[in-house]
């Protein structure tokens, strides 16, 4: 395999008898391993004469050639350079300032990941001063507006309400998010007497109604308020408010949305 | 004290790992720049900031060298692009000099494929490589690189086809996997 260096020889012609005519259908030199070299472009003339006679008349080859094409193509979209091995001639000033720029960007996340703690520190106390202030508010009498969470920002179509009864004093804050064609409802419900049995609706603009849960107010649920999720089969554009009724169906808070 | 052991441990890998990445592509990677920007300065700067991203994604480094310099090579070429771009409020600023082709083909996909095909050229036996090297990247005739090569010129062109066919097996199993590195 490594030996025969002579520049002169030129190349085995073990091809038997040449064939010439183009539309031949006779025997061509089924030789698939030449093919490699024609798509590279470094066949003889005599050479690519006999491969494409042979192509004219072999689907096997030809579907050979199609796939050595695309790696030709892809080969083409090597840039030369990428061959270039080692470092870059003429010193290493170029990898000095890039570890200079590494050093101080290091330095820099040491100094963000000290702050990064600090904030950690500062939203434990945030949480802690804020689960106070909750409990402070539920038990206040006079409540005006349900502390829920904020929501992380909603989708589009989002429809947001709050209301509180005036009669009955219960509050409740909504969000209705539109589905494909019908909704899903998170409601927060505060200031309705433990024991009480509610159910949750959806208003459609005609005044039909969906019941989209139900639940049983419990002593944590009177103090703090009740948090639930709900969906009805209202199309989106049609709600028109989210209402809490006991069993009996008397009303107990609307919300317009 | 741990903390400080660690942070010194951890600027001397930062070190190491940009040492080696510049030893080993800085060549390519300083040649490519300076072909795309025409600039010998300019490209000085696209390498840096090549190497910075690198150093900040040690995670894309992790594949066999050929992937690893074209995922730098593809970074620079975004780099050089960006700027351009840049530029390109002021289009005059641009410049070029004769023998400075502008950036062409910035298809994302040939980006890609040009990153299978390292990784895949770098997967065949050596003997296959030198041979694609040379006649394909040394634009060497068979007779030459058969000379080269201290093979007759068949088993150059025989080579050359089985070298072509591994380079393809590897390429179409490569291909699916990494698209969408090179982001």
């Amino acid at each position: 395999m490594t030996t025969n260096h002579g520049p002169t020889n030129h190349g085995p012609t073990n091809h038997g008898p040449t064939n010439h005519g183009p539309t031949n259908h006779g025997p061509t030199n089924h030789d698939p391993q030449l093919l490699g070299a024609y798509v590279l472009g470094v066949l003889d003339e005599r050479e690519v004469r006999a491969v494409e006679d042979h192509l004219a008349s072999c689907a096997r080859c030809r579907a050979e050639l199609a796939e050595l094409r695309v790696m030709e193509d892809a080969m083409g979209d090597v840039p030369a350079e990428a061959l270039l091995d080692g470092p870059p001639e003429g010193g290493d000033l170029l990898l000095q300032r890039t570890l200079r720029q590494v050093r101080s960007e290091r330095a820099g996340q040491v100094r963000r990941r000290q702050v990064g703690i600090g904030l950690v520190a500062a939203a434990v106390v945030a949480v802690v001063l804020g689960g106070g202030f909750a409990v402070g508010r539920g038990t206040a009498p006079d409540v005006s507006a349900v502390q829920t969470s904020t929501p992380p920002a909603p989708p589009a179509g989002t429809m947001l309400g709050s209301a509180t009864d005036p009669e009955t004093g219960a509050r409740m804050t909504v969000q209705v998010k539109p589905a494909a064609g019908w909704v899903r409802v998170n409601a927060s419900v505060a200031g309705i007497a433990q024991n009480e049995k509610c159910k949750l609706f959806v208003v459609a603009k005609d005044g039909s109604r969906q019941e989209a849960g139900s639940w049983l107010v419990s002593a944590t649920g009177e103090q703090d308020g009740t948090n639930l999720d709900g969906s009805a089969l209202i199309a989106p554009g049609d709600v028109a408010a989210i209402e809490v009724r006991n069993f009996e169906g008397e009303q107990i808070v609307t919300v317009p949305v | 004290m741990a903390a400080l052991w660690s942070r010194k441990r951890e600027a001397a890998a930062d070190e190491a790992l940009i040492r080696s990445l510049y030893e080993e592509h800085g060549r390519a990677l300083l040649a490519y720049a300076t072909r795309l920007t025409g600039d010998r300065a300019a490209a000085e700067d696209v390498v840096q900031e090549t190497l910075v991203r690198a150093w900040r994604h040690p995670d894309a480094l992790v594949n066999g060298k050929g992937s690893v310099r074209g995922w730098l090579l593809t970074v620079a070429r975004n780099i050089v692009t960006d700027r351009i771009r840049a530029k390109a409020a002021r289009p005059q600023e641009v410049a070029e000099t004769p023998t400075t082709p502008p950036v062409q083909r910035d298809h994302a996909d040939s980006v890609v494929d040009s990153m299978v095909v390292l990784e895949a050229m770098d997967r065949l036996s050596s003997d296959h490589r030198d041979v694609l090297m040379e006649i394909y990247f040394r634009g060497r005739s068979v007779t030459e690189a058969a000379e080269a090569l201290g093979v007759p010129p068949g088993t150059v062109k025989s080579r050359s086809h089985y070298a072509l066919r591994a380079l393809r097996e590897t390429f179409v199993g490569q291909q699916v996997a990494l698209k969408g590195v090179a982001g």
